[in-house]
């Protein structure tokens, strides 16, 4: 199986000398292709840092890192990668579609192909009533929703999702995970943090739970919790990792 | 090119349907409007006083939009976020710079468009003396200086903050044209390296007194010759080029 995302020995630090915050400390991942990786850890334990990564926005200090066999730093190789950020305050005076039309020009996709890929992504995300309207009237889980859409607009073949779920309601959670299965259907590889931990087991072929910038477990979620007592959830476990990650 | 435009295209559109240019072309409109009703009386040289505040008006009204609007969107996508989406497309760090630097262009120029067609109607209208030449050099001067004015912002931005980029630019803008003065009379009237060194900073320096033809416009004097035109089109064309690869080189660097 083709090995999508594959790092070894990542690592990363923010700032100099006695202002040295390590984010990652030798990170050994692989995604491999048509998976669904949830990636889970507690607040500063670097999944942010490691999705920049990923993105091409930070450069390693230390060790491999490629997307497709290439490094990510090189534009071309985020021709095929979507992302969708964790908060994004979109463009304002923009509409969805507007936006659309110029995320998909960056790409340099066809003008009819784009035109007719921003029609069904805006019917995807629920948001065909709101294609015209300008993005400043947009609540939180409206703006979640556009910021999926342009996830989606180059058709990646690799979607990194940085807390997807974060401001909607049950109804458009259940949408997203759908969606985000029918991807992994279709062969596409999803990559995507969560604090949301019931929403990662759901959905997720593989989790790693990641710690002080330390990978601490990774595997199905059913290994994970496999041989522990009867019952545990995925949230029990992530704790005594947590702890014994300390 | 076409993620250039993209991104070029989204200030547009911003520029539209913001208040801020409305609310600058209805104030030159009024001011104009009442210059020239001081022109209806035939108060002798008052021709000459609306040319002289129109163009003054204009650029500055440009300078302003030109400024504000470019200082504004690398701060702004770091303050909204957007950095991130932007920046995880297909895309360097200098076509982002570039795309920026182009929308900052277009809008400052769209605007400039407007408020020099609106100049032009009282020019041709009013006075003695009138030359379609100096015209159309008034108007590539203008979208020249708007230019550098947006490369020195875009460069900036990379630097410091929305509020001392607009600061400092409007002091260069201000400042610029005696302090060049003052520093080639220095570099003239002195010797070795002090002569030197004041050298190479005059020609670091930008040079935005190259591009008032206010004097020239206000009293209808012959056209500029043709190699001025070039050399002035020529120095902003590397000068911008310059400050763009810098902003675009230290862009590339930031870490977000």
């Amino acid at each position: 199986m083709q090995q999508v995302i594959f790092t070894k020995d990542l690592y990363y630090t923010y700032g100099n000398g006695k202002r040295k915050v390590e984010a990652l400390k030798g990170v050994d991942l692989s995604v491999n292709n048509g998976e669904i990786f949830g990636f889970i850890g507690p607040n500063g334990a670097g999944k942010t840092t490691t999705i920049k990564l990923l993105l091409g926005i930070l450069i390693p200090k230390k060790g491999e890192l490629t997307l497709f066999g290439e490094s990510p730093a090189k534009p071309k190789t985020r021709q095929t990668v979507g992302y969708m950020p964790e908060i994004a305050d979109y463009y304002k005076y923009l509409t969805p579609v507007e936006l659309l039309i110029m995320y998909g020009n960056i790409f340099g996709i066809n003008k009819n192909l784009l035109h007719k890929r921003i029609k069904k992504l805006l019917e995807l995300v629920d948001l065909e009533e709101a294609a015209n309207r300008l993005m400043r009237t947009f609540s939180k889980g409206m703006m979640q929703k556009v910021s999926f859409a342009q996830a989606l607009i180059n058709d990646p073949d690799l979607l990194i999702l940085d807390e997807p779920m974060g401001g909607l309601d049950p109804v458009s959670r259940k949408r997203m995970r759908e969606i985000i299965q029918d991807l992994r259907a279709k062969g596409k590889t999803i990559f995507f943090s969560s604090h949301e931990l019931s929403e990662v087991e759901l959905v997720s072929d593989r989790i790693g739970i990641l710690h002080k910038g330390h990978l601490l477990a990774v595997g199905p979620a059913k290994d994970l919790l496999g041989g522990k007592e009867e019952g545990q959830s995925l949230e029990s476990y992530f704790l005594k990792m947590i702890r014994e990650g300390i | 090119m076409r993620a250039v435009w993209a991104i070029a295209c989204g200030m547009i559109k911003e520029l539209i349907r913001k208040k801020d240019f409305y609310v600058l072309l209805i104030f030159m409109l009024v001011l104009l409007g009442f210059l020239s009703y001081q022109n209806f009386f035939q108060i002798e040289g008052i021709s000459r006083y609306v040319r002289d505040f129109g163009y003054s008006l204009l650029m500055f009204f440009s300078f302003i939009i030109a400024v504000t609007f470019t200082a504004k969107q690398l701060p702004s996508e770091i303050e909204a976020r957007t950095i991130y989406p932007l920046l995880s497309k297909p895309l360097s760090r200098h076509t982002v710079i570039l795309g920026k630097f182009c929308g900052g262009v277009m809008v400052s120029v769209v605007s400039f468009t407007i408020f020099y067609a609106i100049f032009v109607g009282f020019y041709m209208t009013g006075g003695e003396g009138k030359s379609l030449v100096l015209l159309g050099q008034g108007f590539i001067f203008g979208i020249l200086f708007l230019c550098m004015i947006s490369a020195l912002v875009m460069f900036f931005s990379n630097f410091m903050t929305m509020s001392a980029n607009v600061t400092l630019t409007f002091l260069l803008y201000l400042t610029i044209g005696g302090f060049s003065n003052s520093l080639r009379g220095i570099v003239f009237f002195s010797k070795g390296i002090i002569a030197t060194l004041y050298g190479v900073l005059y020609y670091l320096l930008p040079h935005l007194e190259f591009f008032d033809l206010r004097i020239r416009i206000t009293h209808a004097w012959d056209p500029l010759p043709m190699w001025v035109v070039l050399s002035v089109s020529g120095y902003t064309f590397f000068y911008c080029l310059a400050l763009l690869y810098f902003a675009g080189y230290v862009f590339g660097r930031k870490r977000f």
